[in-house]
């Protein structure tokens, strides 16, 4: 893990200087988002492979206010057995393990996901969003108090968001204080720390967030809440990855990515394997450094299975509901 | 459950997450080529033509090497067949309205609209490069220039009056280029009213493609022809009667240079490095791939630079997914070169090579871009707005991308300057390349076998005196005006001037080789300095001399009396001299504009910027208005100028430096007596001269042209044709603007 004495000192010494140094590029990086959206494509086998990938780095989201215990079981069965069992033997993958990375929802919901995957006797980690999600304007006690409360509940990942209001005033230490301080509520669990890009006003201050929340010990840094009007989007993916690139190449610490909101296809999906690919390489392709938030889109990667396995387009009945 | 189609694979890409192939289909390409039992003619006036005894190239897939069609060459009758086509299309083509030419080229971009699958498949299929460029970018804008010049054309009649279009216009293409080129053209030309021949090297199919969808829209089969031969046709295409014009098409971009400041080297090298290591080559047709291969001529070249470079001990570093077989090549980064010689060949750098090498501060790096014989693109990349303008207005190009790179856009100029030409291509300023004045004599397309470029104007005749100068007025000025002041020729001779009752009007002195080397020195110091005043400023010089023409109003007109004008001529003659300086000075205030254009955030800044150093030779005619005419729109503009005046009455122009002298900043015009013939000759050939103005005989003029292919400047040569100087249209038109500046296209995106 982290030495964070060490980065604390980076933070106030050097570092906050050259984070106010910083400048993103925007039209540079609309032109490379557009880019790569074009330029990489995958198809037959490779297609139906990557599709599998892709399910495997699904955090397995319901974050409504009807969730009951029932969706909820129905959710974590789906987490368990993400893919028709006949289809992943036509593919020879049902020895795989092929399930989501995560399920995650509401606080008050962590119980029963705990309990419906103890049931299904596996191992998949529950993820709660935590600090006042989705907006994050409540007292930062009780903010810290839903971190533990969930982290009690056997949530092992907490989703928190950010203060948009220290990043908009360009508060950056005050930023990176609460953010230790709900890294410290965590304990043993991951910290994903939500940015709401869409809200923050420039991809120059996406660019700072991003880098003032791996500073402060996130284990993941991830976009959106999926409540914002912009969710995930290529250009602010970009300019994420390369603060992930950046953080890397000078404390040698991989820290992951999670896109969420608006991603339901398939194609999306790939899309965002290829852009993970291009921009930090392989070495993040995997359930500990990415994932991807998402409730619907499974179903279409399901529907996608399908189609390469039988040649056929699936009826709304063929696939069970998520 | 329907049958698995599964493959095996999928367990192993599951854990590798390689890319796989994505095979484009071409089979419409092949089918195209079906139809023409694979071998391919010319497409002359709306029909296939075959001709027997001919020599066939194959067509060949650059990356398998594969026969895929095989092309006739042309021989002189096929070229003359297709001249003779677009002429007699001309005919009618020139004369529709703008409206109906407009209705075609829109039907044009309709039939590519429908049938682009079969373009970018075969573009991409014979050129090898990636299908996505072809696809995403080369055919959509081939659509945009349909689009845009239908609708120039259909305003022609208002926005182009005063214009007509050329002719035939012949249009020879390299061996490698993209069929956008091709469009970028003969898009302009065909709105104007021009049809077109095009040459293109033995094996491209696409243009062929290209005209037979023109072709087989109906009414005008012959506007656009494409004939397929050797380099050897192009004296032959050139020198066919009717040809009004040969305009001459790039080659694909090469590789780049790139100049990072020493404070980001390391930094930006790695982040270049670590990008490079992701890019994917292969198969054009593959939908996955960034670069594609362009045969194995281009191999060889980059090959030998490579090889070349190591020698030398640059740093080289290749990376990238790329096939290991021949053509392919990676992406080359290559560093630490040691500077090379500025001569043709090493200043050009092959795809896919990037030759990057650090600079202390912008103005080294200005210098440094600037420093290379070619002119046709950069792109600046700074956070720093400010730095930025200064550099985009600094280098000299044609386009300049602020932080962006590539883009491209019908109505935005696109051209070059140095050795990358003069020519332009969209927006308002590459219509006027296929445009002339209303009732400018046509051009002639057979040039003089007698004329001998080694010895043209080479020797002065010598000149002995012929007594002591008679007459009322004061003793005409003597020397030559270089740098501020009146000199003595390097010659130390002098020539006589008669006047029209062949009595001695006085000598002038007889300037020289050494002369014109001053000269032009003079106004390269002086050059800087008066580019860079304000319009308005200029315009206030031309302003004041203009006043000083009015005082010296009765020694011009007596000058001019003598030289047999009547005395209300001769004032009229003076009167509108000074006039011209006003309007010059007024015009150059009211130019440039910015354009929006899709696809970009931000405006398109359209800059006119000096050409430089100008030379002017006038005319014998008009020895007082056609010199001020020449000289106002080129010192409006913000060149400086070397002329040489009429050379039947120089005093004239001797008198009006005498208030340049006190009036200008020294080295701003200069004027060079002396035998025309030997004066033209220093001038043209001297490659530090930006471009060139003749006016005098059509051997004079065969030879400027000539001699300028030597740093490519732009020239404006009267052929032997007269001008009506005191006519607005012909002495200060709009285009004597147009070519005393050249056009600059800035791009600046935005965004926070």
């Amino acid at each position: 893990m982290f030495a964070f004495a060490n980065l604390c000192m980076y933070f106030r010494g050097t570092y906050s200087v050259w984070i106010s140094k910083i400048q993103v590029n925007h039209p540079a990086v609309l032109r490379r988002a557009e880019q790569i959206q074009a330029r990489r494509t995958v198809k037959k086998e490779w297609q139906a492979a990557w599709l599998l990938k892709a399910v495997t780095f699904i955090d397995l989201t319901t974050l409504s206010g009807d969730d009951t215990s029932s969706n909820i079981q129905r959710l974590c069965y789906k987490a368990k057995y993400p893919i028709r069992e006949d289809l992943l033997k036509a593919l020879n993958m049902h020895d795989k393990g092929i399930t989501t990375a995560a399920v995650c929802v509401y606080p008050a919901r962590v119980c029963d996901a705990v309990k419906a995957l103890k049931a299904a006797g596996c191992n998949i980690p529950v993820a709660s969003v935590a600090t006042g999600f989705p907006a994050g304007q409540t007292h930062l006690k009780t903010r810290l108090e839903e971190i533990r409360l969930a982290v009690e509940d056997g949530a092992t990942e907490i989703d928190v968001v950010i203060n948009r209001s220290l990043v908009l005033t360009g508060q950056w230490e005050a930023l990176y204080d609460e953010i230790r301080q709900f890294r410290k509520a965590c304990g043993e669990a991951h910290l994903k720390t939500i940015l709401a890009t869409g809200e923050l006003g420039s991809l120059t201050n996406v660019y700072k967030a991003s880098m003032i929340a791996m500073m402060a010990g996130s284990d993941f840094i991830k976009t959106s809440t999926g409540k914002e009007t912009v969710n995930a989007t290529f250009p602010v993916a970009i300019v994420m990855l390369r603060a992930i690139r950046d953080f890397f190449w000078k404390t040698g610490n991989k820290i992951g990515f999670k896109p969420a909101g608006g991603i339901r296809s398939a194609k999306d999906s790939l899309a965002w394997l290829s852009l993970v690919k291009e921009e930090l390489g392989d070495e993040w392709l995997k359930p500990e450094l990415f994932r991807i938030g998402a409730s619907t889109l499974l179903s279409d990667i399901e529907r996608q299975i399908y189609h390469h396995v039988t040649g056929r387009y699936a009826a709304y009945h063929d696939l069970p509901m998520s | 459950m329907a049958a698995t189609r599964a493959g095996p694979r999928a367990r192993e890409i599951f854990t590798s997450l390689e890319y796989g192939p994505v095979p484009e289909s071409h089979a419409c390409a092949l089918a195209w080529l079906d139809t023409q039992d694979r071998c391919l003619g010319h497409y002359v006036n709306g029909k296939w033509l075959k001709p027997e005894h001919r020599n066939s190239v194959p067509c060949q897939d650059p990356i398998t090497g594969e026969n895929l069609a095989s092309c006739l060459q042309a021989q002189a009758e096929d070229v003359a067949a297709a001249v003779e086509a677009a002429r007699m299309a001309f005919r009618s083509w020139s004369v529709h309205p703008g409206v109906v030419r407009a209705q075609h080229l829109t039907r044009l971009a309709k039939v590519i609209q429908k049938h682009q699958r079969l373009l970018w498949t075969l573009e991409s299929l014979v050129t090898g490069r990636a299908v996505r460029e072809v696809r995403d970018g080369d055919v959509q804008l081939a659509q945009q220039l349909l689009h845009y010049h239908a609708i120039q054309a259909s305003t022609q009649e208002e926005a182009l009056a005063g214009w007509e279009p050329m002719g035939v216009i012949g249009l020879i293409l390299p061996p490698t280029f993209s069929f956008l080129e091709m469009m970028w053209r003969i898009c302009p030309a065909l709105a104007v009213g021009c049809t077109v021949v095009a040459l293109v090297p033995p094996a491209s199919p696409t243009p062929l493609l290209l005209a037979q969808l023109s072709g087989e829209l109906g009414p005008f089969p012959g506007i656009l022809n494409v004939i397929s031969g050797s380099a050897s046709l192009v004296p032959v295409l050139a020198s066919q009667p009717g040809i009004q014009k040969v305009a001459f098409c790039g080659a694909l971009e090469g590789g780049l240079r790139l100049l990072i400041q020493e404070s980001v080297w390391d930094e930006a090298m790695r982040r270049l490095q670590e990008r490079m290591g992701r890019l994917r080559s292969g198969r054009g047709l593959d939908g996955a791939v960034d670069m594609g291969a362009r045969g194995a001529a281009a191999c060889d070249l980059v090959q030998r630079f490579v090889r070349e470079a190591q020698s030398q001990g640059a740093q080289v570093l290749q990376a990238g997914d790329v096939p290991s077989e021949r053509p392919f090549y990676p992406p080359t980064l290559v560093s630490n070169l040691p500077p090379a010689s500025p001569s043709k060949g090493s200043s050009s750098v092959p795809w896919p090579v990037v030759v990057a090498s650090p600079f202390r501060t912008a103005k080294e790096a200005l210098l440094v871009a600037n420093g290379t014989p070619r002119g046709g693109s950069a792109s600046v990349w700074s956070e720093r707005l400010g730095q930025a303008l200064e550099l985009g207005y600094g280098l000299q190009v044609g386009t300049v991308w602020i932080n962006a790179h590539g883009l491209r856009d019908p109505s935005v100029p696109t051209g070059g300057c140095k050795e990358s030409g003069c020519s332009w291509h969209g927006g308002p300023d590459g219509l006027y390349e296929y445009l002339r004045p209303s009732g400018t004599p046509a051009r002639l397309s057979c040039l003089s076998k007698n004329l001998n470029y080694d010895t043209f104007g080479l020797a002065v005749p010598s000149t002995l005196p012929a007594g002591p100068e008679i007459g009322p007025s004061p003793a005409p000025p003597y020397g030559l005006f270089i740098g501020g002041r009146f000199q003595a020729p390097g010659a130390r001779s002098s020539k006589p001037i008669r006047d029209s009752s062949g009595n001695l009007h006085g000598y002038v002195a007889e300037g020289g080789a050494k002369d014109i080397r001053g000269a032009v020195e003079a106004a390269h110091q002086a050059f800087p300095g008066w580019a860079g005043q304000s319009p308005g400023a200029r315009a206030a010089l031309l302003w004041a001399l203009a006043a000083a023409l009015e005082r010296r109003k009765s020694t011009l007109a007596s000058r001019l009396e003598r030289q047999g004008v009547e005395l209300k001529a001769a004032e009229a003659e003076v009167e509108l001299s000074a006039r011209r300086l006003r309007a010059w000075g007024a015009r150059v205030q009211a130019q440039g504009h910015t354009l929006q254009v899709a696809g970009l955030r931000g405006p398109v800044l359209r800059l006119r910027e000096p050409l430089g150093v100008l030379a002017v030779v006038c005319p014998d005619e008009w020895p007082l208005l056609a010199f001020v005419s020449l000289l106002a729109p080129a010192l409006a503009y913000g060149n400086t100028v070397v002329t040489v005046p009429s050379a039947a009455c120089p005093l004239l122009a001797l008198e009006v430096c005498q208030d340049m002298a006190t009036l200008f900043p020294a080295g701003l015009a200069n004027v060079v007596t002396g035998d025309r013939d030997h004066l033209t000759r220093c001038l043209a050939l001297h490659q530090d001269v930006q471009a060139m103005w003749y006016f005098g005989s059509a051997q004079g003029s065969q030879f400027v042209e000539w001699a300028s292919a030597g740093n490519l400047k732009p020239v404006w040569a009267s052929r032997g044709c007269p001008r009506a100087w005191d006519q607005e249209a012909e002495g200060a038109g709009p285009e004597l603007g147009l070519r005393a500046a050249r056009t600059k296209a800035l791009w600046l995106p935005m965004g926070d």
